[in-house]
C-alpha cells in the first residue's frame, strides 16, 4: 500500500467513525449527508479530527466541499500539499 | 473562582449551575472544578424513603452537564455568558462511567481543551471523587453559536449522547 492509499484508508476510518458506520460502508463518492444523514454538526466533527489527525488545517470556508470521501480526500491533499 | 464569579461567567442558573468552584485553571489548556453532591440537589426530590443506596446515584446526565459547564469556563472563561450567542452541548463520545458519587461527593472534574474549530469546541478529561476516578470522557463537543442562528424547529443541533 502506498503512502497516499495509506492515508486515505485512515481519512475512511476516520469519517467512518464520525459518521458511525463501518469503513467498508463508506464509500468514494456516497454523499454525507443524503446517504449517511450527517447534518453540518458531523461535518465539523470530521474537519477537526482531520485537523487533529493529519495537522491539516482546512478553512471552514470549505466545509461545504467536504461532502464525500474523496472530496475531503482531494481538500486534505491539496492543503497538506501531498503529492499523487 | 469562587461561585459568585461562576454565576457571573456562565448563563446556567439555579438549579443547573452544576459547578461550585474552580481550583485553578491554565487559560485554554486545562480547568479543575468541583461540584458538590447533596441530598437537598433537586434530582433526589422523588427518591422515596427506604430506596436503596441505588437511588442516590448521582445521574450520569447531570455528571456531563457538570463537566460541560466546566469546558464552558475554560474555553470562553468570562465571555460564557455574553448576550447574543448561546451555548449548545453538542455531545459526548467515549464516555465511560467507571464510578458513581453519591450526597456528601465532592465530584472534581479535570478538563482538557483540546480544540476549537468554527466556534465549536472539543474538550477531553476526566471526573473523580477523593483519588477514585468515577468518569473519563473521551470527546465533548460543545458550540457557541448566534441566538438568532438557533430555531426551535430544528432539529439539527440535537443532542446526541453515546455512552
Amino acid at each position: 500500500m502506498s503512502e497516499l492509499e495509506q492515508r486515505y484508508a485512515e481519512l475512511r476510518e476516520i469519517i467512518a467513525e464520525v459518521l458511525e458506520i463501518e469503513p467498508e460502508e463508506l464509500t468514494d463518492s456516497g454523499d454525507f449527508a443524503e446517504e449517511y444523514q450527517a447534518d453540518s454538526l458531523r461535518a465539523i466533527e470530521i474537519l477537526a479530527r482531520i485537523d487533529k489527525h493529519f495537522k491539516v488545517e482546512i478553512p471552514q470556508s470549505e466545509l461545504p466541499e467536504l461532502r464525500n470521501l474523496k472530496a475531503t480526500f482531494d481538500a486534505v491533499s491539496r492543503h497538506a500539499g501531498w503529492q499523487g | 473562582m469562587d461561585i459568585a464569579k461562576v454565576q457571573a461567567a456562565l448563563p446556567q442558573r439555579h438549579p443547573l449551575l452544576l459547578v461550585d468552584r474552580v481550583l485553578n485553571m491554565e487559560p485554554g489548556r486545562s480547568i479543575e472544578t468541583i461540584k458538590a453532591v447533596t441530598a437537598s440537589d433537586p434530582c433526589y426530590a422523588d427518591v422515596p424513603v427506604g430506596a436503596e443506596i441505588g437511588a442516590y446515584a448521582y445521574p450520569v446526565s447531570l455528571l456531563i452537564e457538570s463537566f460541560g459547564q466546566s469546558a464552558a469556563l475554560l474555553w470562553l472563561g468570562d465571555e460564557a455568558a455574553a448576550d447574543g450567542s448561546v451555548l449548545l452541548f453538542l455531545g459526548a463520545r467515549e464516555y465511560r462511567v467507571e464510578g458513581r458519587a453519591y450526597p456528601g461527593d465532592v465530584v472534581r472534574h479535570v478538563v482538557h481543551l483540546e480544540q476549537v474549530v468554527a466556534d465549536t469546541a472539543f474538550a477531553t478529561g476526566e471526573s473523580w471523587v477523593g483519588d477514585t476516578r468515577i468518569a473519563h470522557i473521551g470527546s465533548l463537543m460543545a458550540a457557541r453559536r448566534p441566538k438568532d442562528a438557533v430555531g426551535t424547529t430544528s432539529n439539527e443541533e440535537d443532542r446526541h449522547v453515546r455512552t
